[in-house]
C-alpha cells in the first residue's frame, strides 16, 4: 500500500482522529518516518490549523508500548490488577478462535453478542445497519455513558439534528452552559475557536454559566458560577423575564414558525380538527378554531377560549402561566445565581436578539436574531437533562434566534444541493431527515417489548442508551431478556475508564464468558479480556468519509466536505484496522455476501459500482467504488489520496435553512403525552413499574439527586470538565499531551475553592481524598479562586491503572470512580448517567 | 511577532506546534502558555499568556556569551550555533524571560526504548551539553512560510513580519491597538509584542 522510498519528502492529505472534529491534516513523511503533522488549509474544518491533540497524534504513532501481535489469556483469573499472563499467538489461531466463538453464539442466540466502540467510521458506515444486522446482533452501539444522551435526541425534536451549534458570523451575545464551543470544545473545534476569536473581537459579549471557571470562562466577558445541576432552573427564569416581564418574544417566529399558538385542551394535548385531523389556531379574524395551516387567517399567538365547546388556551399561553414559576427571586437560592444578574442576563438576551430586525446576506433578508443559548454536556449531565435542553430551546426559540444569522442552528437539516430535507409530520412538526434514520423520529411509537440490550422501546425519545448496557449486563433479571451475552466485542473505547465506576464495570465485564478487544494498547479494557488484537492508529488507516456530514459537520465550515483518511505509514507490527478484520469474519462465517449486499444500501451505491454478493474486494476497491458511486468516474480512490478533500460551498439555504422551510419547530412537546403512553404500556408488558414522570409537554427544573443529597459530610458537588488538549481517556497515554498537562495548573489536580480548602485545613498542593458513596479517589488538591465554593473540580479522563499504558498510569485522578450507577441515578428519558454527585473531601495525610 | 491576548483562547496549539516542529526533549517547549488566575470568586478570571523568546533589540544573552554562539543576525533573529556553545550556561542566568533551555544529555518520550524514529529524524537538531531556544523558526521563514506557532494557531492570535516596516501588519496593529512588550523596564527591547485582551 505504502512505499517509503529514500530520499523522499512527501506531504499527505489524511484526517484526524484524535476527537470526533476529524480535521484534515497534512502528515509530512521524510524517508519513511513521519515528522510533522500540519492542518490541511484545504480542509474546511481545519483551514490549516490544528488543536495540540492533532499535533500530537504523532509521537503517540510511535509509541513503543502499543500492541503488535494478537494475545491470547492464559490465566483465567480476571480482575483489576489481574496479569492476564498473555501469550501472543498469529492472527490465524486468534481469528479461528473468534471465529469459533461468533459461530456459536450464533447458533445460540445471535442477540448474544455486543459490540462497543466509539469508531465513528465503524459506527457509522459498517456495523450499525450493516455488518451487525448480517450478524443478527442488535447489541451494537455501547459508547460512553456521558455521550450526548440527552443533548441528541433533544436536538433531533427541535432542530431536527444531532447537534447544538450557533452562528458565530453573526451572533453577538451567547451564552455557553455548561459548554466551550468555540475554546477548542465541541463541534468542529478549529473553525468555532477561529470564528469566536473573531467574533469577540467584533464585540460579541460571552456569557458562561459554568460551576468550573474553565478555559471559556477565562476569556468570558461574565463567567457566572452556578450550582451543578440547576441550569434548567436559570434557562426558565431567564424565559419567564422575557415574556412575563419584558414583553419581549418574537411574536412572527412563534406564531408562524412554532407551535406556540397551536390550541390545547387541559390535558395538554392539541385541539385537533376531527379524529386525527390537523391542530388548530384560534383565528382572531372568524373568532373560531381553524387548522393551523389553513390560508387567509390572523392566528392567535396568546389567550384562552372554548372550541366546539371545549375550553382550550394557546400552547405559548400555558408556556407563559408556566414559567411563572421561575422568577428570579425564586430561582436565585436554587442556582446561587443573584435575582439581580438574572434579570440583567434576560434584559440583555433580549435586546440584543433585535427582534424584528432583518439582515440582507446574499441578496436575500433573512430574519436577524444575533444570540445563542448554547447547551453542551456540562449543563445536560444530570437527571432530568433532557428538561434542561429542552428548556434552552425553548429560549432560543422565545427570540426567533432558530436557524437564522446569529442564532442557534442544528448541524444537517438541509443537505447539500437540498439532497436531503426535514420531513413533517402531520402536526406541520419538524423532524430529523430521512438520512438520519427512524430511530431519531420522535412522534410515533412501536409499543413492543425491547429485545436489545439497549431498551429502545422503553426511551422512545433517546439517540443511545448506553447506560442500559452496563445495567443490563450487570443484572440479566434486571428486565428479563430472553438472552445473555456471551461475547463482547470492543473496539477503540475504553470501557473500564469511560463507564461509570470501574470496580463495579470490571465485576460486570467478568460476567461476559468471551471478551475480545481490538486495542493499540493493553489498556483496561484489555485487562479483563480474553483476546487482544492489535489495532491500527489512525494514522495507518484508510477510511472514507470520517466528517460525518450528517451529524459533525457545522454550517460554520461553509461547506459540505468528503475527506478521506489514508494511511502515512504501514501499520506496525501485525496491527490491522479492525473494520478489515470485520470483513474477515464476515467471510469465514459465511455472512460476506450478505454483509455486501447491506452495504449497498447503507452506502447507496448505484450502479455500475454496486458491491456484487459472489465477489471479493478490498477495502480500497469497495471505498473506489463507493465514491464514483457518489461523485462520478473521476472522483476515485486515487483523486482522494491525491486532493485530499471534495468540498462543496453551502448556499445561503444550507446555512440558514429556517426561513426557507416549511415544517415548523416545537416549542411545545405534545408527543411526550404520546411517548409517555407508549412507554407505560410497553413498561406494563414488561411487568414493572416504572416512571414516566418526566414525559412532559412542558420542561421544568427538577432537582437532580445530587441536588437533595448534601447530607453531613458529604456536602460539596463534584462535577468534571474539559481542558482544550485531551479528549476522552485515549489522548492520555500520549506523552507530548501528558507533557503539556504537567504544564497545566488545573489537568491533573483536584480543584477546590481556596476559601473552602482553607475551612478545611487543606493546603494547595498537598494530596486529598474525595469521596462519594460510590467510590473515593486520591490526588493532589489546587486551591482555586476558579470554581464554586460547593464544588469539586476534576478535569478529562484521567487516572488510568493499566500496566500497558505507561505514560498515563498513575497521571491524574480519575472523575467516573465517583459515579455510581442505577436506575435512580439516569435521566428517565435520555438514560444520560448524572455526572454530579455529592463528596466529602479530606486530607490524606 | 505579535500575540493578540484578545483572540488567544489558552488552547496550547501554539506550545504543541512548536514541540512538535523542533522535536524539543521531553519538558522542553520553546513556545509556551503561561496561566494565571487574576481576582476573587466570584469576579476572577484565569489570565493566558503566550511566551517564548522575545529575540530582543539588545539580548542580554548574547552579551554574556563567552564563545559567540549566540549572536543577533541581521534580520533580528537571536540564535545559537550549537557547534560554538560550550554549555556554559551563562546566558541562561542573563535572559530575564528564562526563554533558554540547556540539554544535559539525550532525552526521550518513552523512557527505556530509546529514541522513536520521529526522535531520531529530529535529534540532530538537539545536541547534548548545550543551550536551546526558539529560533522563529529559521527553517520554516527561509522558505517562506511562517513560524510553526504563528501558522498553526487555531484562533489566529499570532502575526509575524517585519517591525522595521512601518506598514507591515505586525507594525500597524502596535500602533492601532496598543501593543506592548513584557518588562519594557529591562530594556532589551523585546521584539514580541501583545496586544491587550
Amino acid at each position: 500500500m505504502i512505499a517509503p522510498r529514500e530520499n523522499e519528502d512527501v506531504w499527505i492529505h489524511s484526517v484526524c482522529d484524535m476527537c470526533f472534529a476529524a480535521c484534515g491534516i497534512l502528515a509530512h513523511r521524510k524517508d519513511g518516518v513521519l515528522v510533522k503533522i500540519e492542518g490541511d488549509p484545504n480542509c474546511p474544518a481545519s483551514e490549516g490549523h490544528l488543536c495540540a491533540k492533532g499535533q500530537a497524534a504523532l509521537i503517540g504513532l510511535y509509541d513503543p508500548s502499543r500492541v503488535k501481535a494478537p494475545l491470547r489469556r492464559t490465566n483465567p483469573q480476571k480482575g483489576i490488577g489481574v496479569d492476564p499472563k498473555w501469550e501472543e499467538i498469529s492472527w490465524e489461531t486468534a481469528l479461528d478462535i473468534l471465529t469459533d466463538k461468533l459461530a456459536k453464539v450464533r447458533d445460540k442466540d445471535q442477540r448474544g453478542l455486543l459490540i462497543s466502540n466509539f469508531d465513528h467510521i465503524a459506527a457509522t458506515y459498517f456495523i450499525g445497519g450493516a455488518w451487525a444486522v448480517a450478524f443478527g446482533t442488535p447489541n451494537h452501539h455501547w459508547t460512553g455513558y456521558y455521550c450526548g444522551n440527552y443533548l441528541h435526541s433533544s436536538m433531533y425534536l427541535t432542530n431536527g439534528s444531532f447537534h447544538s451549534d450557533f452562528d458565530l458570523d453573526y451572533c453577538n451575545y451567547a451564552i455557553l452552559l455548561g459548554n466551550q464551543q468555540g475554546f477548542m470544545g465541541g463541534l468542529n473545534a478549529n473553525v468555532a475557536a477561529r470564528k469566536m476569536a473573531e467574533a469577540r473581537k467584533r464585540g460579541m459579549r460571552v456569557v458562561v454559566v459554568d460551576p468550573v471557571g474553565t478555559n471559556a470562562a477565562a476569556k468570558a466577558d461574565e463567567w457566572v458560577p452556578i450550582r451543578p445541576g440547576t441550569d434548567g432552573a436559570f434557562i426558565l427564569s431567564l424565559i419567564h423575564v422575557l415574556v412575563n416581564e419584558l414583553e419581549c418574544y418574537d411574536r412572527e417566529f412563534l406564531t408562524h414558525r412554532t407551535n406556540a399558538a397551536y390550541l390545547v385542551r387541559e390535558d395538554g394535548s392539541y385541539l385537533k380538527e376531527g379524529r386525527d385531523g390537523k391542530p388548530l389556531v384560534w383565528d382572531l379574524k372568524s373568532q373560531g378554531a381553524v387548522p393551523f395551516d389553513q390560508a387567509d387567517i390572523e392566528t392567535a399567538l396568546e389567550g384562552s377560549f372554548v372550541a366546539g365547546g371545549e375550553k382550550c388556551q394557546t400552547a405559548f399561553q400555558v408556556i407563559k402561566e408556566q414559567v411563572k414559576r421561575y422568577t428570579p427571586e425564586q430561582v436565585a437560592p436554587i442556582t446561587t445565581i443573584p435575582a439581580d444578574a438574572i434579570r440583567r442576563i434576560a434584559k440583555e438576551f433580549g435586546a440584543a436578539a433585535r427582534i424584528g430586525s432583518t439582515i440582507m446576506i446574499d441578496g436575500k433578508p433573512l430574519p436577524y436574531r444575533p444570540v445563542a443559548v448554547n447547551i453542551y454536556r456540562g449543563a445536560g449531565a444530570h437527571k432530568h437533562g433532557t428538561h434542561t435542553a429542552l428548556a434552552v430551546q425553548m429560549l432560543n426559540m422565545v427570540v426567533g434566534a432558530f436557524y437564522v444569522p446569529g442564532g442557534h442552528r442544528g448541524v444537517n437539516l438541509v443537505g447539500p444541493s437540498r439532497s436531503w430535507m426535514p420531513g413533517e409530520t402531520v402536526e406541520g412538526l419538524v423532524t430529523p431527515p430521512a438520512t438520519i434514520g427512524r430511530a431519531a423520529r420522535y412522534y410515533d411509537f412501536e409499543d413492543k417489548r425491547p429485545e436489545g440490550m439497549e431498551l429502545h422501546e422503553l426511551f422512545p425519545i433517546s439517540t443511545n442508551r448506553s447506560p442500559m448496557n452496563q445495567l443490563n449486563l450487570q443484572d440479566p433479571k434486571m428486565f428479563g431478556l430472553p438472552y445473555t451475552i456471551d461475547v463482547l466485542m470492543v473496539c477503540r473505547r475504553n470501557l473500564m475508564m469511560n463507564n461509570v465506576n470501574p470496580a463495579i464495570m470490571a465485576e460486570t465485564i467478568k460476567k461476559v464468558p468471551f471478551v475480545v478487544t481490538f486495542s493499540t494498547h493493553l489498556d483496561e479494557v484489555a485487562e479483563l479480556a480474553d483476546l487482544v488484537l492489535p489495532e491500527a492508529h489512525f494514522l495507518e488507516r484508510l477510511d472514507f468519509m470520517p466528517n460525518t456530514l450528517t451529524h459533525t459537520m457545522s454550517p460554520a465550515t461553509g461547506h459540505f466536505y468528503w475527506g478521506l483518511r489514508q494511511p502515512i505509514v504501514e501499520p506496525r507490527g501485525q496491527a490491522r484496522r479492525w473494520i478489515d478484520v470485520l470483513f474477515e469474519i464476515a467471510e469465514r462465517m459465511g455472512f460476506l455476501g450478505e454483509f455486501y449486499g447491506l452495504l449497498n444500501v447503507k452506502w447507496g451505491m448505484k450502479e455500475p459500482y454496486k458491491l456484487d454478493p459472489a465477489k471479493r474486494y478490498t477495502m480500497e476497491e469497495m471505498y473506489d467504488r463507493w465514491m464514483k458511486s457518489l461523485f462520478g468516474p473521476e472522483r476515485g480512490l486515487d483523486w482522494f489520496k491525491e486532493n485530499g478533500y471534495h468540498k462543496v460551498a453551502r448556499a445561503i439555504e444550507e446555512k440558514y435553512p429556517g426561513p426557507f422551510i416549511k415544517p415548523r419547530f416545537p416549542i411545545y412537546f405534545e408527543n411526550m403525552l404520546r411517548a409517555k403512553k407508549s412507554v407505560a404500556k410497553v413498561a406494563s408488558e414488561m411487568g414493572r413499574e416504572w416512571d414516566t414522570e418526566d414525559y412532559q409537554v412542558f420542561p421544568e427544573w427538577k432537582p437532580c439527586p445530587a441536588y437533595k443529597d448534601g447530607t453531613p459530610p458529604y456536602d460539596l458537588y463534584v462535577v468534571n470538565f474539559k481542558i482544550p488538549f485531551h479528549a476522552l481517556s485515549v489522548t492520555t497515554q500520549n506523552p507530548w499531551l501528558d507533557d503539556l498537562a504537567e504544564h497545566n495548573p488545573y489537568a491533573y489536580k483536584i480543584l477546590i475553592n481556596t476559601e473552602t480548602g482553607g475551612r478545611k485545613g487543606i493546603k494547595d498542593g498537598e494530596e486529598i481524598w474525595v469521596e462519594s458513596v460510590a467510590g473515593k479517589v486520591k490526588g493532589e488538591a489546587k486551591l482555586t479562586e476558579c470554581i464554586h465554593p460547593e464544588v469539586v473540580g476534576i478535569a478529562g479522563v484521567f487516572g488510568s491503572w493499566a500496566k500497558g499504558k505507561p505514560v498515563a498510569k498513575g497521571k491524574g485522578v480519575h472523575f467516573n470512580t465517583l459515579l455510581p450507577i442505577s436506575l435512580e441515578r439516569i435521566d428517565p428519558v435520555s438514560t444520560g448517567v448524572d455526572s454530579c454527585i455529592r463528596v466529602k473531601v479530606s486530607r490524606a495525610a | 511577532m505579535v500575540i493578540d491576548l484578545k483572540r488567544c483562547i489558552g488552547c496550547y496549539g501554539c506550545q504543541l506546534s512548536c514541540k512538535a516542529e523542533h522535536g524539543t526533549p521531553p519538558g522542553v517547549f520553546f513556545a509556551r502558555l503561561l496561566k494565571q488566575e487574576e481576582g476573587h470568586y466570584p469576579t476572577v478570571r484565569q489570565l493566558f499568556l503566550p511566551v517564548l523568546c522575545f529575540h530582543c533589540d539588545e539580548p542580554a544573552c548574547v552579551e554574556v556569551c563567552p564563545t559567540g554562539a549566540s549572536s543577533k543576525a541581521p534580520d533580528g533573529i537571536v540564535d545559537i550555533d550549537p557547534d560554538e556553545c560550550v554549555g556554559c550556561r551563562a546566558c541562561m542566568m542573563a535572559c530575564p524571560y528564562s526563554q533558554r533551555y540547556f540539554l544535559d544529555e539525550q532525552r526521550h518520550y518513552f523512557p527505556g526504548n530509546g529514541a522513536t524514529p520521529y526522535e531520531q529524524a529530529r535529534s540532530e537538531r538537539h545536541p547534548s551539553g548545550v543551550v536551546m531556544k526558539c529560533n522563529f523558526c529559521r527553517h520554516r521563514i527561509s522558505v517562506g512560510k511562517e513560524p510553526a506557532c504563528v501558522a498553526n494557531c487555531p484562533a489566529v492570535a499570532r502575526h509575524f513580519g517585519d517591525l522595521d516596516d512601518p506598514t507591515s501588519t505586525v507594525s500597524r496593529l502596535i500602533k492601532e491597538r496598543g501593543g506592548y512588550t513584557l518588562h519594557p523596564e529591562l530594556g532589551t527591547g523585546p521584539a514580541v509584542y501583545y496586544l491587550p485582551a
